[in-house]
């Protein structure tokens, strides 16, 4: 599948995770530019600048978490497709992530084949 | 988690080394069960009856099911119910000591009886665990620590041996928990849980350790200490504290959240009551769980 003029931001504050995500969409697409963001504040700043086609996103994380960062991407972009990839989900946590418009929810450790059917559905008919 | 247990057990009534412990632990995969040993465990054969099938074996090219038919110690119909049995992993690990001649079938049938007193273990069931005993022998482990065991820690600390299992690999030993009034940090990472039921959980353990610890979790082969050791330790804490936020969250109506995780290099780590250390013995080495209640 080519992406290559898709932009996919990635907001993890563990530098692992983001580099195992980008390794996944690596593996199943090619090409996309990959931007990175390392807590939520970032990951909002760097929404607006980028207005990226997909993002992965983190729920704990420093400065501004993924709850708070998914409702302001959201205000600024009602259309934005995000979806948070996280090892915490609890029902509120789930519901509340929905509610704010987060389109999946991933639970972490991931396998690659969630990954890439997220990339086809989400990139694919775009 | 029963083979984790009677690793422990092992070692804690100093029947095996650590070394003879990991040598057969680390064997548990490629194992399969003998019709032997699952039937000393079922009580239908004796360990001299098995010595003795073995040693005609060893003289007569035939199956040990059919030398314990002949012999009248087994029937057929119970040969092809004994091969057709789930087996439980403890008994891959005797099994495993045995052939290495840490111990004589006789002498495992003994242990296995004296283990089975000893955590109130008096009902295996071959594949499925029994959940009240688990949780029995978790409430061992704060016991052992002098600690009074509740819901909560013991559901952090079955959560915590069923994580190691699943993200870092089986063959691990719980080994004695002690309670600190404070522990030393050599290196690691911190995340506290907050909200209804606070406390601080830490990961500790040197830095050889926790390149392997790092490797088996990322499923990657980190060669040297780099920043994804930090990250993945930080992201194993991180996701067994979710799991265990989520449980008590979806269980008990608890609301408990989680800071980020942060590395730690230096200090002690210390609650305002007591931290508990809960060590894990993997073959590259011990990995402490600290928790400070």
């Amino acid at each position: 599948m080519d992406i290559t003029n898709k932009k996919i931001l990635v907001c993890d504050d563990s530098i692992l995770a983001r580099k195992q995500l980008m390794d996944a969409v690596k593996e199943v697409a090619d090409g996309g530019t990959f931007i990175e963001g390392v807590n939520g504040q970032d990951a909002v700043d760097k929404y607006k600048a980028e207005k990226p086609d997909i993002v992965f996103m983190d729920i704990v994380m420093p400065e501004k978490d993924g709850t708070t960062a998914l409702a302001e991407i959201k205000e600024f972009d009602n259309d934005a497709v995000i979806i948070i990839v996280s090892s915490v989900g609890t029902q509120e946590q789930l519901k509340k992530a929905i509610q704010l418009g987060a389109k999946d929810f991933i639970q972490k450790p991931f396998e690659k084949n969630q990954i890439k059917e997220i990339i086809e559905l989400r990139l694919g008919g775009k | 988690m029963y083979t984790q247990f009677l690793g422990n057990y092992l070692l804690q009534q100093g029947l095996v080394t650590q070394d003879q412990l990991f040598n057969a632990m680390s064997r548990l995969s490629q194992t399969h069960i003998k019709l032997g040993t699952i039937a000393i465990h079922e009580g239908l054969m004796t360990a001299n009856e098995v010595d003795e099938c073995l040693y005609v074996q060893t003289r007569e090219d035939k199956r040990f099911g059919e030398i314990a038919v002949e012999r009248g110690y087994l029937l057929e119909d119970q040969v092809s119910e004994l091969l057709s049995m789930q087996t439980p992993e403890f008994l891959l690990l005797g099994q495993n000591l045995v052939e290495d001649g840490i111990f004589s079938y006789e002498e495992l049938e003994r242990v296995m009886f004296d283990y089975k007193s000893d955590t109130e273990l008096y009902d295996l069931s071959l594949d499925v665990e029994n959940q009240d005993a688990v949780e029995n022998i978790i409430s061992k482990f704060f016991v052992m620590a002098e600690l009074q065991p509740n819901d909560l820690n013991v559901m952090y600390l079955e959560l915590m041996f069923n994580s190691l299992i699943r993200f870092i690999g089986e063959d691990f030993t719980p080994l004695t928990p002690m309670v600190l009034d404070e522990f030393p940090i050599t290196f690691g990472v911190t995340q506290m849980v907050v909200g209804d039921h606070e406390f601080e959980t830490h990961i500790d353990c040197d830095r050889e350790t926790a390149i392997a610890f790092s490797s088996r979790y990322a499923k990657e082969d980190f060669g040297e200490f780099n920043e994804y050791i930090v990250a993945a330790l930080e992201d194993f804490l991180n996701l067994h504290n979710g799991l265990f936020i989520v449980n008590v969250s979806n269980q008990l109506s608890k609301d408990i959240s989680l800071s980020p995780p942060y590395i730690t290099e230096e200090g002690v780590i210390s609650g305002p009551n007591k931290c508990v250390d809960f060590p894990v013995a993997y073959p590259f080495g011990t990995v402490h769980l600290i928790v400070a209640f």
